[in-house]
């Protein structure tokens, strides 16, 4: 397989120095941005996750590079050739992800990996780096074995994967309020970001988007950021810790202990369907804590 | 792993935790409180859109409160970093009264125990809290 270097690479000493005038900006406009237990989980949840992502990467790129063999058409690494087809695979790369990340908040088992990117009550430029360690295990990577089908070689995705990623960090914060209008329609910002990252019921699953919110407004999962209600960080039933082990591995725990205690017949739907569902419906899902937080509008703001 | 790749973990590690003691020199972070019996009610209908609060035990110093629904329901809310966590009292909730102190310790180990001064009511907040536990 041709190699490309990875850019996330690169990028490092600019995420470190972003981080640290974010931190600044925070000092003088609102010290509660960060917090040192907090930044400190985060940034070691990253460290681990980029273990991990070392661990399996020879095992995602084999298998990557299997699926291209049966590639449908014959695409060409050189960007004076193909500048079309990098853009192409930038923008359906974005897709992937877009149907990948839906899916990371829909499906238990995708969640389970994911909610680690979520599990902080701030929102700050290390949140961005918390990132998951079980990703291999929750066989996210199927989500872009298409983009090799297609014949985009697998170089080449994962080097707009990276840019991808790199995009991803800087919408992470509360710095930037909104940017301007024909960006925002377009691409994904820290105002769109936000929304992602709220538990707010008005907010909860929307803007699943990576660098374009297209797909969002595309597929009806886009809420725009109000300035009448702030968004509240995190997940549904805060940790309430910034024990590292258990924000990388609860939902595991959590998948495991309902696997075994759920009657036979309920046993797989506590894997594949969406958080928060029960089979006796005593805890709530996404869609019936939106559903409870309405009726109570309701009851509050009666119709005139 | 490699030697460059051992070094790089390296140098992660060093940058983290840099990061980390800067965030603490730098004096960021919020030492929250709950301020009053409406603040406590916010915070627990926050965490439970279904949640209604009527009553509220708030610690003295403002790092915990129980809040109770007309239902009977309570919820567990204390202080996490800069912000708040709730948790659900029902009967894997281990309650101690000790005189003015109700000791709460949470079947999830990772939540921890909480300890809220309640003054004369922690009897009663007590009692209540083996109700729930009798079913």
């Amino acid at each position: 397989m041709d190699k490309l270097p990875d850019p996330v690479v690169y990028a490092v000493p600019a995420f470190i120095l972003l981080l640290i005038a974010e931190m600044i900006v925070s000092l003088r406009r609102d010290k509660s941005r960060y917090e040192a237990r907090d930044t400190l989980t985060s940034l070691m949840l990253g460290t681990v996750s980029q273990v991990a992502g070392a661990l399996v990467g020879a095992a995602v790129v084999g298998m990557s590079v299997w699926v291209y063999q049966f590639h449908l058409f014959d695409i060409g690494l050189d960007f004076r050739n193909w500048w079309w087809a990098w853009i192409l695979c930038f923008f359906l790369d974005d897709l992937a992800y877009y149907a990948f990340h839906r899916s990371a908040h829909r499906v238990r088992w995708f969640w389970a990996s994911h909610v680690i990117h979520h599990s902080s009550q701030h929102y700050n430029l290390s949140t961005a780096l918390r990132q998951t360690w079980t990703g291999f295990f929750s066989l996210t990577f199927l989500f872009r074995l298409p983009l090799f089908l297609i014949g985009f070689p697998p170089a080449m995705v994962f080097f707009c994967a990276g840019l991808n990623l790199i995009y991803q960090f800087w919408i992470h914060t509360e710095a930037i309020g909104r940017m301007p209008k024909w960006f925002e329609a377009v691409m994904n910002t820290p105002s769109h970001h936000r929304v992602h990252h709220g538990v707010n019921p008005r907010y909860l699953d929307a803007n699943y988007a990576g660098v374009f919110i297209i797909w969002d407004k595309m597929f009806g999962s886009f809420v725009a950021e109000r300035d009448d209600e702030p968004v509240r960080y995190g997940i549904v039933k805060q940790l309430g810790s910034f024990n590292i082990l258990w924000a990388a591995v609860h939902e595991w725990v959590g998948i495991a202990k309902d696997v075994w205690a759920a009657p036979w017949k309920h046993k797989l739907s506590y894997m594949w369907r969406e958080p928060g569902w029960s089979h006796d419906g005593s805890r709530a899902t996404s869609a019936m804590i939106k559903e409870r937080w309405a009726a109570g509008r309701r009851v509050e703001e009666p119709a005139e | 792993m490699t030697l460059a790749d051992l070094i790089q973990l390296g140098a992660s590690l060093v940058a983290v935790l840099f990061v980390a003691w800067l965030v603490k020199a730098m004096g960021l972070g919020a030492d929250p409180r709950i301020a009053d019996e409406a603040h406590a009610i916010r915070l627990a209908e926050e965490a439970d859109a279904g949640f209604r609060g009527v009553e509220v035990a708030r610690d003295r110093a403002g790092f915990a409160a129980i809040v109770r629904d007309a239902g009977g329901r309570q919820m567990l809310v204390r202080a996490h970093g800069n912000h708040f966590a709730a948790r659900p009292i029902d009967a894997s909730v281990t309650g101690r009264l000790d005189k003015d102190f109700l000791i709460l310790t949470m079947p999830e180990r990772t939540f921890g125990t909480v300890t809220l001064q309640l003054g004369k009511d922690a009897g009663m907040w007590a009692s209540r809290m083996r109700e729930i536990a009798r079913g």
